[in-house]
């Protein structure tokens, strides 16, 4: 098609996926593929697993290319929030006893990102931001939020799982997100 | 504040968090719809959600997914390409559902990454002196098939076949030998139509091994298990 893909911004380049145009698919997956599987690998906690909701998610997207709306927000949030929502079935399909997270095990399966270029710098800047701001919460509330959005887990279970009332459990997610947004701050993180 | 939103108070963050069962979020999206407070309390929560992915630990994808991702979806761009300008991207798989015909246990075996578009696939030249033809169940009016059996190896042979629903394309399932609740397995055969509706597919596997060959209606890259209705249908055995 003679046309630099690599030079488009993402949006563009989704348009020429709505076409069925492959090889801009391709960019889109080089681009995001790395946020895509570590946090699909954060959730599922072994690389198999993470490959497969992986696979199933960029699929997903390549099909459904036509959804993407770009006045809803970025690609790259679009590509995660549909791997954070294939990761989400996957570990429902599970039963409790066998979700497994990165966090418990399997720190010897990682393959760190080697490469540092200019863009992932920043990405690991904005990384180390948002972990400061999720490591900042009271240990209750970065409790409650790591098990919902990385472990899968409804607020129901995680009331079960902590013995607490469900109430309990909705009030702290809501009180340290917004604890975290403040401290975020608006735009200081673009995902 | 009205009754309807005190029974949501605070859902908000199990909201954007993914933390509700898809009944109970179904029904917040209701409630969202007019409720502003809470609208507003998720557009402002949402940020804090959609910057989560990145506390996860940096991990380099294996480069063997990539090259898996891609052998797919070249696949579907040149099928939709082969399908013409009136073919619409592809649409997500529908929910599977189970066949009247009942086929629990179908077996799980992945679509092979051989395409065979209508008039492109080789091997359909019969020299037609040992040829049988088998004539096929057609569930469309006016069209027709058979199966051109020579030795054995079979080819598909259907006239008059009207095009699969848009965004799907037609697979090729046979049934092995055995009792007739034989699960069908999928083939690594994928066809459209020509335009008159002729239509041509070689039948993988040996003739003496199968007792019957159906087709379907699948998504473009095809179908470990069958989602769609059953067209056609012939009886080796």
């Amino acid at each position: 098609m003679g046309q630099d893909l690599g030079s488009l911004a993402d949006e563009d380049v989704m348009q020429l996926v709505r076409r069925g145009d492959a090889r801009a698919f391709e960019v889109i997956y080089e681009r995001h593929s790395p946020a895509a599987f570590s946090l699909a690998y954060r959730m599922m906690g072994t690389r198999s697993g993470a490959e497969d909701v992986t696979q199933e998610a960029f699929l997903s997207m390549w099909r459904s290319g036509a959804r993407f709306d770009r006045a809803r927000g970025s690609v790259r949030t679009w590509v995660l929030g549909i791997v954070h929502h294939r990761a989400i079935d996957a570990l429902r399909r599970a039963t409790v006893h066998d979700r497994r997270r990165a966090g418990d095990e399997g720190i010897e399966e990682r393959f760190e990102a080697r490469e540092r270029t200019d863009v992932e710098a920043a990405r690991r800047e904005e990384a180390g931001t948002v972990r400061h701001a999720l490591d900042s919460l009271p240990s209750d509330q970065c409790q409650v939020i790591e098990l919902a959005y990385f472990g899968g887990f409804t607020h129901t279970e995680i009331a079960d799982m902590l013995d607490a009332p469900v109430g309990t459990v909705k009030g702290r997610m809501r009180l340290g997100l917004k604890k975290m947004r403040a401290q975020l701050g608006e735009g200081q993180v673009a995902i | 504040m009205t009754v309807d939103h005190e029974r949501w108070v605070d859902y908000a963050g199990a909201y954007v968090l993914g933390a509700m069962p898809p009944d109970e979020r179904e029904q917040f999206e209701i409630h969202l719809a007019t409720c502003t407070i809470c609208s507003e309390e998720v557009d402002e929560l949402r940020p804090a959600a959609e910057a989560l992915p990145m506390a996860s630990p940096p991990m380099v994808p294996p480069r063997g997914l990539k090259d898996r991702i891609m052998v797919e979806v070249e696949r579907e761009a040149q099928l939709l390409a082969q399908a013409g300008p009136s073919a619409d991207r592809p649409e997500p798989a529908p929910p599977r559902r189970r066949r009247s015909w009942s086929l629990g246990g179908w077996r799980l075996a992945p679509v092979a990454a051989a395409l065979l578009i209508a008039g492109v696939l080789a091997g359909t030249a019969l020299d037609g002196t040992d040829t049988r033809r088998i004539d096929a169940d057609v569930d469309a009016p006016g069209a027709s098939a058979q199966l051109e059996v020579s030795g054995e190896k079979a080819t598909l042979v259907a006239e008059n076949l009207p095009a699969p629903p848009e965004g799907r394309v037609y697979e090729v399932w046979v049934q092995p030998n055995g009792p007739d609740d034989t699960p069908p397995e999928p083939t690594n055969v994928l066809f459209l139509p020509r335009g008159d509706g002729s239509a041509e597919a070689a039948i993988p596997g040996s003739v003496s091994d199968m007792q019957q060959v159906l087709v379907t209606d699948e998504p473009p890259a095809g179908s470990d298990a069958p989602t769609g209705e059953v067209i056609l249908k012939a009886t080796t055995s």
